[in-house]
């Protein structure tokens, strides 16, 4: 039997247009991208086993999502490969489902990504407060969000699939003012 | 108002469902000579004005059910812990 592939498409795939937006004199403030395909994998940590789930989950691109849960991400992973990985490594100790389809990252780069952000979120950014790597749970524009630092002057903000097309257009209008990208 | 999340810090109240009192403690026991305990526990309700201590649960965060202590007439939070620790303080108390 040959086994079943088929192609994911980003639910924003005809929203996210490539292009120079918003105010356009001078550099753009913050560069949009669809993070996609991504293998998204959730991890919650079984009664008294957070930390030993956060030593097993050494090396992987664990994001905090919560009181002993994680969201692990991957590129350019086989569909479902993260998830079959990680419920063997963790067996006995988290809960392991594959979120793959269910939500989507939206990347920010740039010096006004913060700024962006800042409008929706109560959320302290200030880097002293929100280190590069750490993550938030909160609500922008009534959608729930996981925000990442990821580095100095960029931002991974997840939501789910179904949110992601007026999330789309809140966020690219909160750019507007600073001009924006979308690579 | 402003709740110190014990998970995520500091967020407003928007981010919060109340769900209601946390003093009532659910009888351990169906016996019928335990239904008065259960009428109180189920229905009936203080409606203090003063401190109270609230079941809430992030629903626009970490998704953790917490317990906060406010004071319903200045609307001045005190604090919130995990409704786990909550319990465990209040079985150690028992």
């Amino acid at each position: 039997m040959t086994e079943r592939t088929f192609n994911r498409v980003s639910p924003l795939q005809d929203v996210a247009l490539q292009g120079r937006f918003g105010a356009d004199k001078g550099a753009v403030g913050v560069s949009f991208t669809v993070r996609h395909p991504m293998s998204i994998v959730t991890v919650i940590a079984r009664a008294g086993q957070g930390a030993a789930t956060a030593a097993a989950l050494k090396g992987h691109d664990a994001q905090w999502a919560g009181s002993d849960q994680w969201f692990v991400l991957a590129e350019n992973r086989g569909e479902g490969a993260l998830y079959r990985e990680l419920k063997a490594k963790l067996g006995g100790l988290a809960s392991v489902s594959d979120q793959s389809h269910g939500r989507v990252i939206i990347r920010l780069v740039g010096p006004r990504a913060r700024a962006v952000l800042a409008k929706g979120t109560p959320v302290d950014l200030h880097p002293d407060a929100f280190p590069v790597g750490k993550s938030a749970l909160t609500q922008m524009a009534h959608v729930g969000v996981h925000l990442t630092r990821v580095g100095a002057d960029s931002y991974d903000v997840s939501v789910f699939r179904g949110f992601s097309e007026s999330f789309w257009e809140w966020i690219t209008e909160q750019a507007e003012e600073f001009g924006y990208q979308v690579i | 108002m402003l709740i110190p999340c014990p998970h995520c810090g500091t967020r407003p109240v928007e981010e919060f469902t109340f769900l209601g009192d946390a003093a009532p403690t659910r009888p351990t026991t169906n016996d019928p000579s335990s239904m008065e305990a259960w009428y109180e526990y189920v229905y009936l309700r203080n409606n203090p004005r003063g401190p109270i201590e609230e079941y809430a649960h992030h629903s626009g965060g970490c998704r953790s059910w917490l317990v906060v202590s406010r004071n319903t007439e200045t609307h001045e939070v005190f604090g919130a812990v995990t409704a786990r620790d909550f319990s465990k303080a209040k079985e150690a108390k028992a």
